[in-house]
């Protein structure tokens, strides 16, 4: 079953701040990390607001026996 | 008036052909007495009220609540003359009916479930964090589906709801619920959770979610269960078998689903420790530089000190062994050679002579 996206995209996020604390860090992959942050943060926000849930209501009869 | 003759056998048949075309189908309420279970498949019970009282038969698999004498049922059944020339009533559905009898029978096969684990915590499964397809089983005229539905849209979106529209009580509600969820167990295509919702009700109404054979579904249920039965207090033991209880169907929403204002705020959190981090690192770098400048600053002008030390220091010296200095102490250069009558020239500090030797005699 393919990933939620913006949970993914979420991780990805969280990833990245463990990467800002860690030894990792560095000032040349810094200014990098954060624009991409900066774009990921924006798409979470723009799926969030516009993509809608779909409902179906079954055609099946469940009161027949 | 001519009749018929008939023989014992036929009347009987003709008997039930009648009943069966007059009343194929009758509810009738009583209290239950002598009610025993014979060879471990068959129920037999009577049904009395204040002054008649009427056999029941049934198999014990069609039986779906815990029943003992004195409880007030409804039955769903067709009466019958059996060739005993007993009449009977052959019961299909069987509920309790008054909050007394409701409890009891609650009670009675709450214990019984209890003891073969169907309520243990050890069965309890995860929901999924954040679903993409959801089974609800409820009915679509209810105002609980109905919030339900608004709750997990305001609350997030990429959701695909397919929804088994059901009857939420009466007598034939379990048997639609069970319905619907074997279809969801059944599907090519599963859901992740099966959520079952109905608003609130009396206790006639929820008694629904005492069907024994709907409770043992919603335990065997292979993908995980969420209810949210419309009621604050009494918890029904379909609820208990569940995975996951709500207390209503908007918590029902609220657990199934996130609310995106959160993941929002959350993620400018994120966002803004991300910035914060990065300053941070980049000012303790600056601050780093300019500490490393001031002490590259400091040993330069340390050595560019020393160095004119001992650059005056040399100059002393030199200054020392210039010839003029020497000759400014009153020394004099004598140059020329040092003979009797010869011409000498001498140099002192401020003259230049020239003078004649008189004598030359080694010192001693």
């Amino acid at each position: 079953m393919k990933k939620n996206d913006i949970q993914s995209k979420i991780e990805e996020l969280d990833k990245m701040i463990e990467w800002f604390e860690s030894d990792q860090f560095s000032i040349n992959d810094a200014l990098i990390k954060y624009e991409k942050a900066e774009i990921l943060a924006g798409e979470i926000k723009t799926e969030l607001n516009e993509i809608k849930n779909k409902v179906t209501v079954i055609k099946k009869r469940f009161d027949e026996s | 008036m001519e009749t018929n003759l008939l023989s014992v056998s036929d009347f009987i048949a003709l008997t039930n052909q009648t009943l069966e075309y007059a009343y194929p189908t009758v509810l009738i309420q009583g209290e239950v007495s002598s009610f025993n279970v014979n060879q471990g498949k068959f129920v037999f019970f009577d049904l009395k009220d204040n002054t008649g009282k009427i056999g029941c038969f049934m198999m014990l698999f069609n039986l779906r609540i815990a029943l003992e004498d004195g409880m007030k049922v409804i039955v769903q059944a067709s009466p019958k003359l059996t060739s005993l020339g007993k009449f009977s009533l052959t019961v299909q559905r069987i509920q309790p009916v008054g909050e007394g009898s409701i409890k009891k029978s609650f009670e009675l096969l709450k214990e019984k479930l209890t003891k073969e684990g169907l309520f243990d915590d050890a069965r309890k499964r995860q929901l999924p964090v954040i679903p993409k397809k959801v089974g609800v089983v409820s009915s679509t005229n209810a105002a609980g589906y109905a919030d339900f539905i608004k709750i997990s849209n305001d609350r997030w979106g990429g959701v695909e709801f397919l929804v088994a529209d059901v009857s939420v009580q009466g007598l034939s509600a379990s048997d639609q619920i069970i319905s619907a969820l074997e279809y969801f167990n059944s599907s090519d295509e599963l859901v992740e959770v099966i959520v079952v919702i109905r608003g609130g009700g009396s206790s006639d109404d929820l008694a629904v979610f005492n069907d024994e054979k709907l409770v043992r579904t919603i335990a065997l249920s292979r993908i995980p269960t969420l209810l949210g039965i419309g009621h604050e207090t009494d918890i029904t033991l379909a609820e208990l078998a569940s995975d996951r209880r709500a207390s209503t169907p908007s918590n029902a929403a609220q657990i199934l689903l996130p609310d995106k204002k959160d993941i929002l705020n959350s993620v400018r959190h994120k966002l803004s420790m991300i910035g914060y981090l990065y300053q941070t690192e980049l000012d303790r770098k600056l601050e780093h530089l300019n500490d490393s400048l001031k002490k590259v600053s400091n040993q330069i002008s340390n050595l560019l000190e020393n160095y004119l030390i001992s650059l005056n220091s040399k100059v002393d010296k030199l200054t020392a062994y210039n010839p003029s200095t020497v000759l400014s102490k009153g020394y004099a250069v004598l140059r020329g050679e040092l003979n009797p009558d010869s011409i000498i020239d001498i140099e002192t500090y401020k003259k230049l002579i020239k003078a004649k030797v008189i004598s030359v005699n080694e010192k001693k």
